[in-house]
């Protein structure tokens, strides 16, 4: 079933609320919502800067994290370090080749994707490009948020071999690197969940 | 202010609609990007009820029986979820422990049983602001379980183990993969405004 779109007039004070998506007026600075009562926030300003901030947080975690090993195996007490890159490698030498392909999916290319994304997400919304239109990057937006917790897969494997790999021959470690992962994972996250979805209306009318 | 209870604003392209009334099995598209806005979703809250305590009765299972049993040379090591996260504390991955330990064990837990309070509260119409505080961490929560993610890595990591060790997939190995059905088919597909307008169905008394 398809839906009658509104006249410009009235709708322009209309915003909803982020949390229970009621449709409320657009009095002033801060309102609370009719219906769940929470705080909706109007400085959209602030999220903007969250958001760069996440950002660049995670993508300084992520350059750590390509950098020191995510995995560390012990065997009989020569300790040999695994990289991201290096682990994807090995697999790919080793002929496992859908699980090459999937570790190197979520753990190097999704979070670029990812990055890159946001930050032409927060750039449109500054200085709007030229034909970018609103549903466009709405739905940027929305496969951004889908495609998140997927990189998380590579701290899940370390997680499960640490805690499954434990004898006296062969031992398996967490590394640095798998810290500045899980960092990176969460900054993103929180990056991709301050921006808020309200202000890709603004570009549009801003263009 | 009645007025503004007919329309809604589309959540992924923004745009601003009439709400129309819908049939059983009806549901209602986004005129401009065509996302699905709602469904008709009465007694919403009783269907998660349902399914949360079903999902919970998994979840015990989940966490009470090992995953999996992995033999490497002659030792048996078995996996839970609980297990796992201890073992990285000890090791001082703290950061990693604790960010897997809310996303594999607290968030799901707390959704899980934040829909069954909503559910008995809303069947009683009683604790109309408990309620509401409860639907607004339920929304933020569920974008913290990755139930789905980890039994992917779950497979990863069982290719990763097969060429050195004996594996024995145990009763939580299945728990999990119901689990994760039901997360993804049921529990993720209901809408947060689906919530909400029930919500004020049962403590506002207005029909939408």
């Amino acid at each position: 079933m398809k839906f009658t779109k509104m006249k410009k007039i009235d709708t322009e004070k209309l915003i909803s609320c982020p949390y229970c998506e009621a449709v409320n007026i657009d009095e002033g600075k801060s309102i609370y919502c009719r219906r769940c009562k929470t705080k909706i926030t109007n400085t959209q300003e602030s999220n903007f800067h969250t958001a760069w901030a996440m950002v660049i947080t995670a993508m300084i975690f992520y350059i750590i994290a390509n950098i020191y090993p995510i995995l560390i195996f012990d065997k009989f007490g020569h300790p040999n370090g695994n990289t991201i890159i290096g682990g994807v490698i090995a697999l790919w030498e080793e002929g496992e080749y859908p699980i090459a392909v999937i570790i190197f999916t979520a753990s190097v290319f999704i979070p670029l994707l990812k990055f890159i994304l946001i930050i032409y997400i927060l750039i449109n919304y500054k200085k709007p490009q030229k034909g970018s239109k609103k549903i466009d990057q709405a739905k940027l937006y929305h496969f951004t948020e889908l495609i998140g917790p997927w990189s998380m897969i590579d701290v899940f494997v370390v997680a499960i071999l640490v805690g499954v790999v434990h004898v006296h021959s062969i031992q398996i470690k967490a590394g640095i690197g798998a810290t500045a992962f899980v960092l990176m994972v969460f900054f993103t996250m929180l990056s991709t969940l301050s921006i808020d979805v309200r202000l890709l209306k603004e570009s549009k009318d801003a263009a | 202010m009645e007025d503004l209870d007919h329309l809604i604003i589309c959540r992924h392209c923004q745009t601003l609609q009439k709400k129309v009334t819908l049939k059983e099995n009806e549901v209602a598209k986004c005129s401009e990007c065509g996302e699905i806005l709602y469904k008709n979703a009465s007694m919403v809250f009783h269907k998660t009820l349902a399914l949360s305590i079903a999902a919970l009765i998994l979840f015990i299972l989940i966490n009470i029986f090992p995953i999996m049993e992995v033999i490497i040379a002659g030792q048996k090591n078995e996996l839970t979820i609980l297990q796992m996260v201890s073992r990285l504390f000890n090791e001082g991955f703290i950061v990693v422990g604790s960010i897997v330990v809310v996303i594999l064990f607290i968030a799901p837990l707390m959704l899980l049983l934040f829909f069954i309070i909503i559910g008995i509260l809303s069947h009683f119409k009683v604790g109309k602001n408990i309620v509401r505080k409860l639907l607004i961490l339920v929304v933020a929560l569920r974008n913290w379980v990755m139930l789905d993610v980890f039994f992917i890595s779950i497979l990863v990591a069982l290719v990763k183990l097969f060429g050195y060790a004996k594996i024995i997939f145990d009763v939580s190995f299945y728990a999990l993969i119901f689990f994760v059905a039901l997360d993804i088919f049921t529990l993720k597909n209901i809408k947060p405004i689906e919530l909400w307008n029930y919500y004020f169905e049962v403590y506002e008394n207005e029909k939408n």
